[in-house]
């Protein structure tokens, strides 16, 4: 029961994209991290926070310290939590998808196999391998636990793992691999190297997101500054989700109300219109001209939308979440 | 470390190896650091996740051996006895991740080099091993055997494409992708037509060196440099062979329905093989050489004194390890007063293709068993 607890400690990418892109996600949710030492310093605060300690470590090192618990939260890829941590459900809670650093793993071939087109195919021929060479078919990848896992599914068992830690793509071509798992995002590099991804081969999807370590130390003082930390999160992706759309007509009753959130998915966060008549209804993005467009075909003279920054709701989904599997565990 | 660790505190387990050697088995003991790459290999993927790896300073990878077999196969095959008929015997740890277990295993255990007598050696073991549960006063354990050489004899009888027969056989030991593959064979699913109709439709008739021509002559109009591993004549192969057969990649329900009552078939020796031998009559699929061997077997099980009757056969029965070629059989305990572990306490099997594997120019016959000494301990009576 000491005074002055210990601060939650947030891990955040020290390089390159994936800081500047954790870094402005912060920033849309108005938590500025800041290094009070300088920009070569390792450690940082929140700006307005008490309590938080912003590490600096690479992605790798901060999956290992989340699997550890070493750190509270961390902004790690979702392909490092998947291949990093044996049973990773158990360890760690993947909060949110954080909408940048998309990458998938992907099984890819050489180009001249016309023959394998799926996993179905890649098992026979393996088997094939394995018959004719008597030795198994090799795979070059950094990503041996999610192979083994993605490929036992598929009931291909004749292939070996090499490990690679670097330029995986080219060990088809340099002959120490007949195929690799690898992460692409365009597949450019795959098929500057003469080869090519399997229909039914991608094992992952990954973004960076944003993920929360189960063996922390979460007292009452991480989880509440984790709360008003999520609690920002959650209202700038809500905010991201909408547009705010206004707009004031006499027409304007609850069956048209009942049709704009049945055909638009609009959301009517302060309820029907104001005494004065005044309307405000958060529209998904991609539906904004649509509505625009009923709303003035019964009887709206004008209709603003604007961007939204933030919505605060009284509930507190990411948080709620969290707690749930937190309290689940223990 | 030293050799106290390997005689164990159990003196039981030391009789035990000592009564191998009285069998005419010399003791051998393999190094405990092994190359990983035979284990990979051969016993697949999935053991890399159990097993403790490390590497030399040249970045060779190498492993505590996860089992015994390897390791004295390897020997083995370094020895002069290589190729000749030879036995050996041993006491020793393997080392395997288990999750909250001690991944230190004692094992006891021989392995049979080079025998032609299949049949009597295939026997030996299986009385070996109940000679093991009887020293440790389990005089009566639960036998379950099988013979993955069946199941293969028959599906190569089947009149089935090349793939199909290729992924059953490796499918046997997983039998829940075994049920995936006989419902996708039925269906025709995903996999049941084949693409590029127009190329198989083209290679119908070819010999493999027009397919070659065909598939080289496909890949340069494509642009696309042949790169790795597999060669042009295997692509062209695959494709030959998918069009020799004019797409009969379904499974017609009859034939479905005979492999399910094959792997259906358990009962003890005598009475298997009566119905093995019926279901062979009835379809005219010849199962020949695999049940004489089966047949020779059981006989010498008799002679060598095992209650045949109280055997547990099942054609369906397999070890999960891909290099087992024939016969395999599990001793386990009857009261299964532990429930948490299902471990066997004494299992083996044929492998007659692991020595070629291991690098034997010739095929060399083997089979061999493991004890466990940590599941005789636990279930066997005081000694």
């Amino acid at each position: 029961m000491s005074a002055t607890a210990a601060p939650l400690i947030l891990a955040v990418p020290s390089k390159g994209r994936l800081q500047q892109n954790a870094e402005a996600f912060f920033a849309r949710a108005g938590i500025e991290l800041v290094k009070p030492r300088g920009a070569r310093d390792y450690r940082g605060t929140i700006s307005g926070f008490d309590g938080v300690e912003v590490a600096y470590l690479s992605a790798a090192e901060i999956t290992a310290q989340l699997a550890q618990g070493t750190v509270h939260l961390g902004v790690t890829g979702e392909d490092l939590v998947r291949e990093m941590i044996p049973q990773s459900q158990r360890r760690v809670v993947l909060v949110t998808g954080l909408g940048f650093g998309f990458a998938n793993v992907v099984v890819a071939v050489p180009q001249a196999w016309i023959d394998v087109r799926n996993m179905a195919d890649l098992d026979d021929v393996a088997t094939a391998f394995r018959l004719k060479h008597e030795r198994k078919m090799r795979l070059a990848t950094k990503y041996a636990n999610l192979t083994r896992g993605f490929f036992a599914e598929h009931g291909v068992v004749d292939y070996r793992i090499v490990e690679s830690s670097g330029a995986t793509e080219g060990a088809p071509a340099a002959g120490t691999a007949e195929l690799i798992v690898d992460i692409t995002t365009t597949g450019a590099t795959l098929a500057a190297n003469g080869l090519k991804v399997i229909d039914d081969g991608i094992i992952l999807r990954s973004q960076a997101n944003l993920v929360a370590a189960r063996a922390a130390h979460w007292d009452s003082a991480q989880r509440e500054v984790t709360r008003l930390l999520f609690d920002r999160i959650a209202a700038q992706k809500r905010a991201d989700q909408y547009r705010e759309v206004r707009t004031r007509f006499a027409g304007l009753n609850e069956k048209v109300l009942a049709a704009v959130r049945e055909k638009f998915g609009v959301a009517t966060p302060f309820g029907g219109p104001t005494s004065s008549g005044m309307l405000t209804l958060h529209c998904p993005p991609e539906y904004v001209h649509a509505l625009a467009n009923f709303l003035r075909e019964h009887g709206a003279e004008a209709v603003s939308v604007a961007g939204l920054d933030y919505v605060y709701t009284r509930d507190n989904p990411l948080y709620a979440k969290l707690a749930a599997e937190l309290d689940a565990a223990g | 470390m030293s050799s106290m660790a390997n005689t164990g505190p159990d003196p039981r387990a030391q009789a035990l190896v000592e009564s191998y050697g009285r069998a005419g088995y010399a003791r051998i003991e393999p190094p405990t650091l092994q190359p990983a790459e035979p284990f990979l290999d051969l016993s697949g993927e999935d053991i890399r996740r159990r097993m403790f790896l490390t590497a030399d300073p040249h970045g060779r990878e190498l492993c505590l051996r996860p089992d015994l077999t390897i390791p004295v196969s390897l020997d083995y095959l370094q020895s002069p006895a290589a190729g000749k008929a030879a036995g050996f015997c041993y006491l020793g740890s393997v080392f395997r991740h288990r999750e909250g277990a001690a991944a230190e295993l004692l094992q006891a255990g021989i392995e049979s080099f080079g025998r032609a007598d299949k049949a009597a050696a295939d026997a030996e073991m299986l009385a070996l091993g109940l000679e093991a549960t009887t020293q440790y006063g389990l005089n009566a354990p639960q036998i379950r055997m099988g013979d993955v050489g069946l199941f293969a004899g028959f599906v190569a009888a089947l009149d089935l494409a090349p793939a199909w027969k290729r992924r059953l056989v490796k499918d046997f030991n997983r039998k829940k992708l075994l049920a995936q593959d006989l419902d996708q064979l039925t269906l025709a699913a995903a996999n049941g037509a084949p693409e590029y109709r127009g190329v198989l439709a083209a290679l119908t008739g070819s010999d493999p060196k027009a397919a070659h021509h065909l598939v080289t002559d496909l890949l340069s109009i494509a642009g696309i440099a042949a790169v790795g591993g597999r060669s042009v004549a295997e692509i062209a192969d695959r494709f030959l062979e998918q069009s020799a057969l004019n797409a009969p990649t379904r499974l017609p329900r009859e034939t479905r329905t005979l492999i399910e009552r094959f792997l259906s078939l358990k009962g003890d020796p005598d009475e298997a093989a009566g119905e093995l031998r019926a279901l062979a009559d009835e379809t005219k699929i010849p199962l020949g050489p695999a049940l004489d061997l089966f047949e020779t077997r059981t006989g010498f099980l008799l002679a060598r004194g095992v209650n045949v009757r109280a055997i547990e056969f099942s054609t369906a029965f397999g070890r999960g390890f891909d290099y087992y070629t024939g016969f395999v059989f599990e001793l386990h305990d009857t009261a299964d007063t532990l429930p948490r572990n299902k471990s066997p306490l004494v299992a083996g099997g044929r492998y007659d293709g692991l020595l070629t594997r291991l690098g034997a120019k010739t095929a060399i016959p083997a089979v061999g068993f493991a004890a466990s000494i940590e599941e005789l301990a636990a279930r066997g009576g005081a000694s």
